[in-house]
């Protein structure tokens, strides 16, 4: 049977058509000023579960670059204070050389030499117990204030060293180990310059004494260098970072946002099919015979 | 046939002709009522008089035209068909309403989601790992975690609420059908009456299938018409309305999600308490599916299954982060401290809480490995990363309930395309077309100055009779 077509059901139709319309137009229109794809879990839960991955890979990504940041400091402020110290280790070994010259030099030239040797001894130990937003960059984990107490004792414990994160699996050490670096105690470079300044002061040949003052020079640029490639390390991971944060970005984008240019042209589509269904229906729903009967 | 005859014959057209034309005023008028069915005026020609006798002489027209009744122009079928699919589409519809409500109170994706926040609450343990023992990411750690609580908490009292406000409108569903039977089996009685009496039952029959209508929307159920123009609706077997009796219904169980699990909401017969009606369709169904508890295999009534879903992934969240948080010390060297507590008498998402109260009780480091270390903040910070990333609970989650939004929309638009169909087809088997009535207006205008002029005829016929006859040559 063809169904028979009536005033009502062609009102019906066009309510409904007009309506589907409508609501096509909303959603496009909804789009358009929203820039959003994926508004709600149900419009397309494939998408969803990918963008709330997307979205946790780009905090965590985030978080990577924050750590990175911050160990880049710690690097810069154990670079710069070992650059300094190699600096005064060379003053310090000019200075032995110099007492070291029995025949040419007075008690007074030796005194003041040692003088200077106490003083470099002090910044050395100033520069050992350079610290970064209140830690000392020299003492791992420590939390004692300084690397090294007045009588030369480390306080950082042993192993316990200073991490960041740069991914998932991956961590690189900030801190500069102190202990190495400087040695501890009796053992340390303080305890060897002070081992100088009372050689020079009370007369003893200070050449022995130089010997240990490059084994001591070796074991900073042996640090200095591990911070040198420790840093090497921040700065591909920042690149790495950089990089994956942008990718994260453009397949989140993908996932979530709408072609605004495809977005605008379906809507000025959606636009001129509105405007004909309500130009049509007003033609069609208008005549009745009424209108030509006397 | 006697003189008169004729008289009479035109005078039976002039009444069809007329019934004909109150027909059609009829149908004009209600041509955008709600349900009415357009109607017809039955007529039929009334056969000549047997001849009876030995002069009966000759052959005779008929004797005019009888209105036979009114015909109601529906087709019980269509009417059937609209009422299965009114009844699915009640259902899918209400289904698919909770479930979008429920989604877009998940906020996700997007920044102001759960996700989020328990992103940040990450990154802030990150920070804390960079800063262990300082105050300042402590706080804004403590800060991130309250937030965290705080959202899962409104989140599963988003859930509660629902739960509480589909109840109630459950209870309106059941009021609204209890009305509808009522108002059918008093139509029932007024029907009976009329078709008894031999009157038109027209407007009282279409009266009746809107509520008809409205009731397999509301509950599904069967209509099955009697001998004596009555119809009895069946709802779940049992009989909602029987002849002039209806049987009044009522929402028990629990008024609150807490108590859905001992206590599921159901509809039960007012007569019969204690026993639940196995709906088949319609509105109430599917709120009654909405707001069934939680069960083992996650199909329970999708509110609850929401709330099971939440408190499930607040006893994972404290439980890993407790996990790690245990194995470290806090800078004064205590050790084995949990970062969240759950409250057993309440709900896991309600009842879950941030212990502690500033950087001193933060467990952030390894014990031995100096004050600073951080290392277990870094550890936990992981957390939010990995194959068994704790997100990846929540976004199994969020993903779920998309899915099955999904879903029960797609069925909720295919069962109104049926309902559509269905309604279109009815409407044009039932509606009024005004260019047809026109049509029969003319008509019947017609077959009324038709018969007058036969009245005409016939009178002008006995005037020469009676009145020129016998006077020739006068």
């Amino acid at each position: 049977m063809i169904s028979r077509v009536t005033n009502a059901t062609q009102t019906l139709n066009a309510q409904r058509n007009l309506q589907l319309s409508l609501q096509r137009q909303a959603e496009l229109y909804d789009q358009a000023s929203s820039r959003r794809l994926l508004t709600k879990p149900s419009d397309d839960p494939t998408a969803t579960a990918s963008a709330l991955g997307v979205r946790s890979d780009q905090a965590t990504t985030a978080q990577y670059q924050r750590n990175v940041s911050n160990g880049d400091a710690w690097l810069t402020t154990a670079d710069s204070a070992l650059t300094s110290v190699e600096t005064l280790m060379h003053r310090v070994r000019d200075l032995t050389v110099q007492g070291a010259n029995d025949g040419a030099m007075s008690p007074e030239a030796k005194a003041s030499i040692a003088t200077e040797l106490d003083g470099l001894k002090k910044s050395l130990l100033s520069l050992a117990n350079t610290t970064y937003l209140g830690r000392t960059v020299f003492a791992g984990n420590s939390d004692a204030g300084v690397a090294f107490q007045p009588d030369y004792s480390f306080t950082g414990a042993p192993g316990s060293t200073v991490e960041r994160r740069i991914g998932p699996d991956t961590t690189v050490r900030v801190d500069a180990d102190g202990a190495a670096a400087f040695g501890t105690g009796a053992s340390s470079v303080f305890a060897l310059i002070d081992g100088t300044v009372s050689d020079l002061r009370g007369g003893v040949n200070v050449t022995p004494r130089l010997a240990q003052i490059d084994d001591r020079m070796k074991a900073i640029v042996g640090e200095h260098a591990e911070v040198g490639g420790r840093q090497t390390r921040i700065d591909k991971a920042t690149d790495a970072l950089a990089v994956g944060a942008n990718a994260l970005e453009a397949q989140r984008s993908s996932l979530e946002d709408v072609d605004l240019s495809k977005v605008i042209l379906d809507l000025k589509t959606q636009d001129v099919n509105y405007q004909t269904a309500i130009a049509v229906t007003a033609r069609v729903l208008q005549p009745t015979l009424m209108d030509f009967l006397r | 046939m006697s003189t008169f005859g004729a008289l009479n014959t035109a005078y039976t057209g002039l009444v069809a002709a007329k019934a004909g034309l109150d027909a059609v005023g009829q149908n004009l008028v209600n041509a955008n009522t709600p349900g009415y069915t357009r109607q017809r005026v039955a007529t039929s020609a009334v056969p000549a008089l047997a001849s009876a006798g030995l002069f009966s002489g000759g052959v005779r027209p008929g004797q005019g035209v009888t209105v036979d009744g009114i015909q109601r122009l529906d087709d019980a079928g269509l009417d059937a068909r609209v009422r299965t699919t009114s009844a699915l589409s009640g259902y899918t519809s209400t289904r698919a309403d909770a479930l979008s409500t429920l989604e877009s109170s998940l906020n996700e994706p997007g920044t102001n989601g759960l996700s989020a926040q328990l992103q940040k609450f990450w990154s802030a343990w990150g920070d804390v790992s960079n800063q262990a023992g300082e105050q300042a990411p402590a706080g804004v750690l403590l800060g991130e975690a309250a937030s965290l609580v705080t959202q899962l908490q409104t989140g599963y009292r988003a859930v509660d609420d629902q739960w509480s406000a589909l109840r109630g409108s459950l209870d309106g569903m059941a009021a609204e059908l209890n009305t509808a039977a009522a108002a059918v089996a008093d139509l029932n009685g007024r029907i009976r009456s009329s078709l008894a009496a031999g009157q038109s039952a027209n407007e009282l029959l279409d009266r009746r299938d809107v509520l008809t209508a409205s009731i397999a929307t509301l509950a599904g159920g069967v209509v099955r018409p009697n001998e004596d123009g009555t119809v009895d609706v069946l709802v779940g077997g049992n009989a909602l309305v029987s002849g002039t009796t209806a049987n009044a219904v009522k929402v028990a169980g629990a008024t609150r999600m807490a108590d859905a699990a001992a206590d599921p909401a159901r509809v039960e017969w007012a007569y019969r308490p204690g026993a639940a009606i196995a709906l088949e369709g319609g509105s109430i169904a599917g709120a009654v599916s909405t707001l069934a508890p939680a069960d083992a295999s996650g199909t329970g009534g999708a509110l609850a299954e929401a709330a099971a879903g939440y408190n499930a992934f607040a006893v994972t969240l404290a439980q890993r982060v407790n996990a790690v948080h245990q194995t470290g010390t806090t800078p004064t060297g205590a050790t084995g401290l949990d970062f969240f507590a759950i409250d057993a008498s309440q709900p896991a998402a309600l009842g879950l809480s941030v212990v502690p109260t500033g950087v001193g009780q933060i467990a952030t480091g390894a014990a031995g490995a100096g004050g600073t270390d951080g290392s277990v903040a870094d550890a936990i910070s992981q957390l939010g990363t990995g194959p068994d990333a704790v997100d990846k609970q929540w976004a199994a989650f969020v993903v779920r309930i998309g899915v099955a939004s999904h879903t029960e929309k797609q069925q909720s638009d295919l069962a109104d395309l049926a309902t559509t169909s269905a309604v279109n087809a009815q409407v044009a088997g039932a509606s009024v077309d005004l260019d047809e009535e026109n049509m029969n207006m003319l008509s019947f205008q017609h077959a009324y100055q038709g018969a007058a002029r036969v009245m005409t005829a016939v009178d002008e016929a006995l005037d020469v009779l009676i009145n020129h006859t016998g006077i020739v040559g006068r």
